[in-house]
């Protein structure tokens, strides 16, 4: 299997003079295409800043994270922006869309940057995956018309629009209740089996469970690895590699 | 703890506060400025018109006079408290020589007088009665500003000399506008110089109250008395006295309007903008049981501070500025009596500028009330007036970029915090066009047609005298068999018995000819164009109640004749009452007459001006540019220097608000613009975001401020020229200004605004706008 980023080393540190001090202390870390990584820690370990490095969102002070074969610390701002908009896809914890937009407007306004010609195509596109996320009635909707789990839904299709090799997620089920949290899952799963690589923080082991290898950091060092491996998402399999997770956790300290 | 995030909040929005008080500081210092002008404007005018003893009716006349019959009328009329006859020695500009120079440019009538013994004194510069020795010659306040005579020089009036011995303040005749100006000498001085000059008598009375100054009027005419010169009265002198530093407080006034217009508006871009950053807070504050009015005092008490701040800030300024712009006063009017009362009037309007920062600050603040404490915990900002109204598509949008539609989605969607903007870059636009169309339109040829004045080169003035009628024949002549005279009109004043609607008796000056040779501007109706018709100056129809089509009943030799007032026209010459008509009389005796000319080549002006004055000595020869130059010139300066300055203001007000305001919009678009970053947006395409909303706001301001100046503008500005004596009033539009280089100011300087005050937007990290 080809890796897609690499992380070496990665310093990233805040805070001025003696106040400084390491966010991210030292990681290293492999993602290959087609994994589907999450993300644990306590609060305050780094996990948001590590997201934010391996997407190139945030400049490292030290290290490299490499994507695809481009060090991403080489890039500018502008080059950045173009992988990110191409290759990546985000979902947050907070829906981060724009008020002032419709629904389908915010899930193709990333497309419309470089697709002003294909509008048709895009809008089609969009269509297809509000009708397989479950949110096709909210097309024509304002977004302070929807509910917390429709919104991620909306935020999932933006991310999904430019088929993008990775999607990144920093807590994306954090704000839902767990019916809600379990449909973004199971959805998140089902793209991950058509192949996109998927990366996530969550302190959620329910969420976890969904991943096949889960990372564990503590005051910014990777301090344990969890290789959960493929499941086939039906109960029973969710059932054990829970047990199994939290076998582990208890390990790290939870 | 909220009420201190609120605080700190005020303190870092540091740069918009400071703009918020700087503004409110102008404001408040222009206002000041202007009540502090007002009280000195009126004050000085009644103090020098008090000590100077200003007539309260005067009536110019040329030739025989009947002393005897003047004196038994005043005897007879109670109201009159006193009366006097001056005589005012008329003298060719050319024959006043100081040092080197002489007048003969001077397009004023100028002449000698002697100081009156009971009212009507010319006064010195400490407001005493100048009483005057041999060999001296005391000299118009103007003529030593101006630099025509020194103080000390040798002064040469038709052969006889003097000295100059000092300024004199004039309450009749001071100002420019006033086209006669009186030198005082001695008695034995004024003998002496007697045969060289032209006496004109003033018939001056003072009356025991003002208020009957019309019935006077009326009686005075009424007894057939000498008048065949203009008529002047009390009220019209303090008018003229107090015009040009009228005009100034004028132009103060409205500037202070638009800048507390500007102050008002970046008090409520920031109130909004904080309401909205702040929703959150105030809903939680609402949440856990704040009154609304509680929330309120902690915004009201930020912005009481600024306006009391930048208020006191304005007063203390306006002392700085009052020196400058109260030394014209002082030096033309003097001292105004209550003085003292001026920082007390200052600090009032200070005071009311204060009262209504603060009284619409709490209006904005009404808007707490419709903060939903729930909406607000739960989206965090406020939600859209009307959800899932008709908006725009992004993907209907073919012809726009994708960052032009979002800068435009983004202007519609907050149209109140844009309309802010929008109503700061009408006002530039206003602010840039009106004073400069105003400016063009005073400089321009046709102006003076707004003025009682045809558009001629040259003019030829006459005045009555014994062979008057001769002496218009002989020029008429001369002109008619110059070759170099394209064409010509004669325009003789002739004075009428008009019977009025109440039984009484008035008089009508009426300049006979034909008036459709160089026609002037008429405020309403036409020129007159039959013998039975008759066009009316502002003045005199309102002062006989008529309007167009109503009849006027003359007498014209010897018959009572029914005319039509054809139209109306505003007139500042000869005391602004005055007529014109087109029937020939050759009754009644000319009072003065006009020869007005076009030449073939405007070149020759200057030649021909030379040529006839020299030849007809006993008229007045002057070539109207020259006339309008010296009549209006510093007015015309002044408006010019004004416009330049306004531009200055605008540009530098649209600059410094489209900075602010896009800085504001940058911090709070924080997240949205983290947000677009995040999926791939470039700074470039963020920027050009902005760009696009500036320049769709800017557009309709540019439009709307365009279309509002020349509507609104030109309304405004014709009050201000109505002050003149002009009523009817156009813009002579400068297009290539108006529409060309004015908008184009504005684009740079806004765009440039943008791109400066949006900078910051590539500085904003995703990593910490969006980290959970
Ligand atoms: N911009 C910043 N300036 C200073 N310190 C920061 C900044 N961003 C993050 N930190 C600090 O870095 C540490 C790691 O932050 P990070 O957001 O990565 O934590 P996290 O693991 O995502 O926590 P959580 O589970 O609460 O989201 C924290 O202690 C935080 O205070
Ligand atoms: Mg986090």
């Amino acid at each position: 299997m080809n890796t897609m980023i690499i992380a070496e080393n990665v310093v990233k540190s805040f805070g001025q003079g003696t106040e400084r001090r390491n966010v991210l202390d030292g990681v290293s870390v492999d993602i290959a295409a087609g994994d589907f990584v999450a993300i644990m820690g306590p609060s305050g370990s780094g996990k948001s800043t590590l997201l934010f490095a391996l997407s190139g969102m945030d400049a490292v002070d030290g290290g490299r994270v490499v994507f695809d074969g481009v060090d991403l610390s080489q890039l500018s701002d502008d080059a950045l922006a173009d992988v990110r908009r191409r290759r990546m896809g985000f979902v947050f914890q907070q829906p981060t869309l724009l008020r002032n937009l419709s629904v389908l407007d915010n899930i193709i306004l990333p497309s419309m940057r470089d697709g002003r010609k294909r509008a048709r195509q895009i809008r089609e596109k969009a269509r297809i995956l509000m009708e397989t996320t479950g949110i096709a009635e909210l097309e024509a909707r304002d977004v302070t018309q929807a509910s917390g789990g429709q919104l991620q839904r909306v935020g999932i299709c933006r991310a999904l629009m430019s088929d993008p090799a990775v999607i990144f997620g920093d807590e994306p089920t954090g704000a839902l209740n767990s019916t809600a949290s379990n449909e973004i899952m199971a959805l998140l799963a089902d793209i991950h089996r058509s192949g996109t690589t998927i990366v996530l923080v969550t302190h959620d082991p329910k969420v976890a469970t969904r991943a096949e290898r889960v990372l564990f950091i503590l005051d910014g060092r990777i301090t344990g690895e969890h290789l959960a491996g493929a499941h086939d998402a039906s109960r029973e399999d969710l059932r054990v590699r829970e047990g199994a997770l939290s076998g582990w956790l208890t390990e790290m300290g939870i | 703890m909220y009420l201190r995030a609120i605080r700190n909040d005020v303190l870092r929005s540091k740069a918009i506060s400071i703009t918020t008080m700087l503004f409110v500081a102008a404001a408040a210092m222009l206002v000041a400025l202007a009540a502090t002008l007002v009280v000195n404007l009126s004050g000085a005018i009644d103090a020098l018109m008090q000590r100077a003893q200003t007539p309260h009716f005067m009536q110019m006349h040329v030739g025989d006079l009947d002393r005897a019959r003047l004196d038994a009328f005043a005897e007879a009329h109670a109201s009159v408290a006193d009366h006097q006859v001056l005589e005012f020695l008329n003298i060719d500009g050319a024959q006043f020589v100081f040092g080197s120079r002489s007048l003969a440019g001077s397009v004023q009538d100028n002449g000698l007088t002697v100081q009156s013994e009971s009212f009507d004194f010319l006064l010195d510069l400490d407001g005493e009665v100048i009483s005057v020795k041999d060999g001296e010659i005391y000299v118009p306040l103007t003529y030593l500003q101006d630099g025509s005579a020194r103080i000390g020089e040798r002064a040469t009036v038709a052969g006889h000399t003097m000295t100059v011995a000092g300024p004199l303040r004039d309450s009749q005749m001071q100002p420019l506008l006033s086209s006669s100006k009186r030198f005082l000498v001695s008695h034995d001085d004024f003998e002496a110089i007697r045969p060289s000059g032209r006496v004109e008598y003033l018939i001056e009375f003072r009356l025991h109250d003002l208020a009957a100054l019309s019935a006077f009027e009326t009686a005075y005419t009424n007894a057939g008395l000498e008048a065949n010169g203009p008529t002047l009265t009390y009220p019209l002198f303090r008018t003229v006295n107090g015009l040009a530093d009228g005009l100034m407080i004028a132009v103060l006034l409205l500037v202070s309007a638009l800048v507390i217009a500007i102050a008002f508006l970046c008090i409520r871009f920031t109130l909004l903008a904080k309401i909205e950053d702040d929703y959150r807070e105030i809903g939680v504050m609402k949440a856990i049981g704040l009154r609304v009015s509680d929330i309120k005092r902690i915004y009201l008490a930020q912005y009481a501070a600024l306006a009391a701040v930048g208020g006191l800030v304005g007063y203390a300024l306006s002392f700085l500025f009052q020196g400058a712009l109260l030394e014209n006063i002082r030096l033309y009017l003097g001292e105004s009596a209550n003085a003292s009362l001026a920082p007390v009037l200052g600090l009032v309007g200070v005071a009311l500028v204060f009262v209504a920062i603060v009284a619409y600050v709490n209006g904005v603040l009404g808007r707490f009330r419709k903060v939903a404490p729930a909406d607000a915990i739960r989206f965090g900002n406020a939600p859209k007036a009307s959800p899932g109204r008709r908006r725009l598509r992004l993907t209907m949008n073919g012809l726009l970029g994708t960052n032009a539609f979002l800068g435009l989605q983004d202007v519609l969607a907050r149209r109140n915090l844009y309309a802010t903007m929008l109503v700061v870059l009408v006002l530039a636009a206003f602010i840039i066009i009106v004073p400069r169309n105003l400016h063009h339109t005073i400089a321009s040829e046709s102006f003076v047609s707004y003025m009682g004045v045809g558009d001629v080169d040259l003019r030829i003035d006459v005045t009555q005298a014994e062979d008057a009628a001769a002496r218009v024949a002989e020029v008429a002549t001369a002109i008619g068999n110059d070759a170099d005279v394209a064409r010509f009109v004669v325009l003789t004043t002739k004075a009428y018995r008009a019977s009025l609607d109440d039984g009484s008796e008035g008089r009508i000056t009426a300049e006979l000819g034909d008036h459709s040779m160089f026609p002037i501007t008429y405020a309403s109706g036409r020129a007159p164009s039959s013998d039975d018709e008759i066009a009316l100056s502002v003045m005199q129809a309102s002062d006989l109640g008529k309007g167009v089509g109503d009849v006027l009943s003359l007498t014209i030799a010897g018959r009572e004749r029914a005319l039509t007032v054809s139209g109306t026209y505003s007139d500042v010459t000869n005391g602004g009452k005055t007529a014109k008509a087109t029937f020939a009389d050759e009754t009644a005796e000319p009072m003065r007459s006009v020869i007005g000319a076009e030449l073939t080549d405007p070149a020759l002006l200057d030649a021909k001006a030379a040529e006839y004055a020299a030849r007809f000595e006993f008229a007045k020869v002057s070539d109207l540019d020259e006339f309008i130059q010296q009549t209006y010139g510093s007015t015309i300066g002044a408006i010019g220097v004004a416009s330049y300055a306004a531009i200055g203001v605008a540009v530098a007000t649209t600059v410094l608000i489209t900075l602010l305001f896009m800085r504001m919009l940058v911090a709070k678009d924080r997240h949205a613009i983290a947000v677009m970053k995040a999926f791939g947006f470039t700074n470039s395409d963020i920027r050009a975001q902005y760009l696009a909303r500036s320049a769709f706001v800017l557009v309709i301001g540019i439009l709307v401020g365009t279309l509002l100046a020349n509507t609104l503008g030109e309304a405004l500005a014709g009050a201000v020229i109505a002050s003149f004596g002009a009523n009817s009033f156009a813009f002579v539009v400068d297009p290539a200004f108006a529409y060309l280089w004015s908008p184009l100011l504005m684009l740079l300087a806004t765009l440039i605004a943008t791109v400066a005050g949006t900078w910051d937007a590539g500085r904003i990290r995703v990593a910490e706008n969006l980290r959970e």
